[in-house]
């Protein structure tokens, strides 16, 4: 048996300095302005505002989605401000600022999700939360980690490998003797299983690592596949290779999007997030109607009207489905689905010759 | 040693003892030349037009000296089919943004529809051999389009399957709006004489109304699997319909009765078009496979297969003396021609 290389995937710098530093100016400042009288004081606080997506390109450097280059625009939030509506705004502001300043100074870690739930009824909506806690990492210029905002797990990899942030091992893989393939069926199956929603699996065959998320990624998993794509292409002559095979549905296509170009609400991020090797592997609905003797076109099933208005929305807003665009044949396959009026889901191919891993394992060989 | 007198080129004759062969060879040459069979029929590359589009071609249009084609790239390409290399003659650029799925044109080559992935439906007009944009029909709600042979009535069958009628005539006014019980339009025709409308949906079911009266004068029964494409006889005795079934169903447009079915094709069928004579219906299909089909025998007598992509679109091409031809498109993104072999 080959001797195992043990991948070492640095995910970033760990505590960033900058943070605390934001921080502990920002509310100094509230405070010397607070001790003034109120006709003179300049109670605020001021965020850089995110790129909107409507006006965003791929950048053909870094081959990731990303806003059109604009001067950055600022948004001040003051207290007590012109409207409830801006006070309000302050103070969700101001008491992020303060949960993550006590995250920080213990060391623990925290969800955007946590955060919501210490006092729902103040932040009104998760995406408020969301937003905010995005908006502040990209004013001070750092990723959301450095905030100590963490998202909750939601996917599976297997594999040789370390994780390591700043000089700590997060998590040390033991080597495990499957084949990868095997093992990407498992996991594959396992996330199914766990999610019951499109899947998306992603495997680097010369790095023998596999990962299979839900859904659409969030900021950890890209980081954690960018790490991989990066340090197996310093530690390995040959590049490594990236796969995806999603649902053949709008969401599949956007998530395998997502994971190769960014997304569309983190531009400032898909530089450093986006993985430009990245190949389809499926599922083309072509694919099961060219051979439905062997996989069955009753399997195939119509779209809805969301997910027809969620194509033309596709087609119509992003770069990467554009007519002059990098993914004609992604382009394309929206509009095969269109005038077929169908979708296929990635459980199709439990029924075909060799069941999921084998049909992967054909597919990957016919790439090479 | 009986074999059979109809069916594809290239049977077991050749198994035959050489004797034999050239006296049934003789023999069917005769019997052709009485006119009392017809047998396979040749079809001959006559060019193409190559990469005519950078996506798929959904849909073709043809006029006198013209074909229209459109695809999932924004522009509308005209080529002129009376030249021998077919050249693009206009493209009318940014026509549909996100692409273009149909394309429906008059019968004296005057006004062309098309239909965008956008939703939008656009009128376009022709002077001279040269396309201008006329108008967008604004509101207008459809998925497959027909228009009439006068160019002044426009039908379309929407996604949850009503069939909607615009008079083009007068500001483009929607004058009939039919229920349907069945499910995802996926094509739609207006016979010839004006008189009926067909609709194909994703159910199988396939509805004839009155343009008249705007009844069923007649129900159909319809098909298993999605209906992809159906299309009238050019004197309206016939509606041929067909889709995922492989199948063609031939329904006799006063009864309603099946007059027959078809069968030959291995994939899904996503086009119909019939000759000028109605002698002869072309279908297209899933895995590249064209067909030629005989109404006096019932039977296929030419197939081509030049390519094993999806051809989206076949249409007969106007009669250049007594020859026939057509063209084909799809996802290989060229215009392919044929022309009836002679002598």
């Amino acid at each position: 048996m080959a001797e195992p290389t043990i991948h070492n995937l640095e995910i970033d710098g760990g505590p960033d300095p900058s943070v605390q530093q934001f921080i502990d100016n920002t509310l100094a400042a509230l405070v010397n302005e607070l001790s003034r009288s109120p006709a003179e004081a300049n109670i605020s606080i001021t965020l850089k505002r995110r790129a909107s997506p409507i006006a965003c390109i791929v950048n053909p450097t870094t081959g990731a989605l990303e806003a059109s280059p604009r001067i950055d625009t600022y948004r001040k939030y003051s207290w007590p401000g012109k409207t409830a509506y801006e006070a309000w705004k302050f103070t969700v502001i101001l008491r992020i600022l303060a949960i993550l300043d006590q995250v920080i100074r213990t060391g623990q870690l925290i969800s955007k999700r946590d955060i919501y739930y210490i006092d729902p009824e103040f932040f009104r909506m998760q995406y408020i939360v969301d937003g905010i806690v995005d908006d502040l990492a990209y004013t001070i210029g750092v990723n959301r980690t450095a905030l100590n905002v963490e998202a909750a797990a939601k996917g599976l990899v297997t594999g040789d490998f370390r994780l390591i942030r700043g000089s700590h091992i997060l998590i040390d893989a033991h080597p495990c003797p499957q084949a990868v393939f095997h093992r990407l069926a498992r996991i594959s199956y396992h996330t199914r299983a766990l999610a019951g929603e499109g899947i998306m699996v992603t495997v680097s065959c010369v790095s023998d690592l596999a990962y299979a998320g839900k859904g659409y990624p969030d900021f950890m998993t890209r980081t954690f596949l960018r790490a991989m794509s990066d340090s197996a292409s310093k530690q390995s002559r040959r590049p490594p290779r990236f796969y995806a095979l999603t649902d053949g549905d709008p969401h599949g296509m956007a998530i395998m999007s997502t994971y190769k170009y960014g997304s569309a609400a983190n531009l400032h991020q898909n530089a450093r997030l986006s993985i430009p090797r990245l190949q389809w592997l499926g599922l083309r609905v072509s694919d099961i109607i060219a051979v439905p003797e062997v996989l069955g076109d009753t399997a195939l099933l119509s779209l809805t009207m969301r997910d027809r208005k969620k194509i033309m929305a596709m087609l119509r807003n992003s770069p990467v489905w554009a007519s002059d665009g990098p993914e004609p044949e992604w382009r394309a396959e929206l509009q095969r689905m269109l005038v077929l009026n169908l979708k296929a889901e990635i459980e199709i191919l439990y029924g075909c010759q060799g069941g999921l891993e084998g049909w992967i394992n054909r597919r990957m060989f016919r790439q090479e | 040693m009986n074999k059979k007198k109809s069916g594809d080129k290239g049977g077991t004759g050749l198994r035959a003892p050489t004797s034999l062969f050239l006296r049934k060879q003789s023999l069917d040459t005769a019997l052709r030349e009485l006119g009392i069979i017809r047998m396979s029929k040749q079809y001959l590359s006559r060019g193409s037009a190559d990469n005519a589009h950078i996506f798929d071609i959904f849909s073709l249009a043809i006029t006198d000296k013209q074909i229209l084609s459109v695809s999932g790239a924004s522009s509308i390409k005209v080529h002129s089919t009376t030249d021998a290399d077919f050249p693009l003659v206009q493209s009318i650029d940014g026509a549909h943004t996100i692409g273009c799925h149909h394309i429906a044109i008059n019968g004296n080559g005057s006004r062309a529809i098309t239909a965008g992935f956008d939703g939008e439906i656009k009128a376009w007009s022709c002077e001279d051999g040269h396309w201008t944009a006329d108008r967008k029909l604004t509101g207008a709600d459809a998925w497959a389009i027909a228009i009439s042979e006068d160019g002044q009535y426009l039908a379309g069958v929407t996604q949850e399957g009503r069939i909607n009628v615009w008079d083009l005539s007068a500001d483009g006014t929607r004058i009939r709006d039919h229920e349907t019980r069945g499910n995802f339009g996926t094509c739609i025709d207006l016979s010839p004489d004006g008189r009926l409308i067909a609709s194909g949906h994703e159910d199988g079911a396939v509805y004839i109304f009155s343009t008249e009266t705007g009844r069923m004068p007649i129900s159909l029964l319809g098909l298993v699997n999605p209906v992809r494409a159906v299309a009238f006889s050019p004197r309206s005795k016939i509606l041929a319909a067909a889709g995922d079934s492989k199948v063609i169903v031939l329904y006799d447009t006063s009864s309603g009765e099946q007059i027959a079915n078809l069968s030959g094709h291995s994939a899904w069928i996503l086009s119909l078009s019939w000759s000028d004579t109605g002698e002869y219906l072309l279908s297209s299909s899933f895995d590249g496979k064209v067909k030629v089909w005989s109404m006096e025998t019932k039977a296929c007598v030419a197939t081509h297969s030049e390519t094993d992509k999806a051809v989206w679109s076949a249409k007969w091409l106007p009669k250049v003396g007594r020859t026939e031809g057509f063209a084909t498109a799809g996802a290989n993104r060229s215009i392919a021609f044929y022309r009836e072999a002679t002598g």
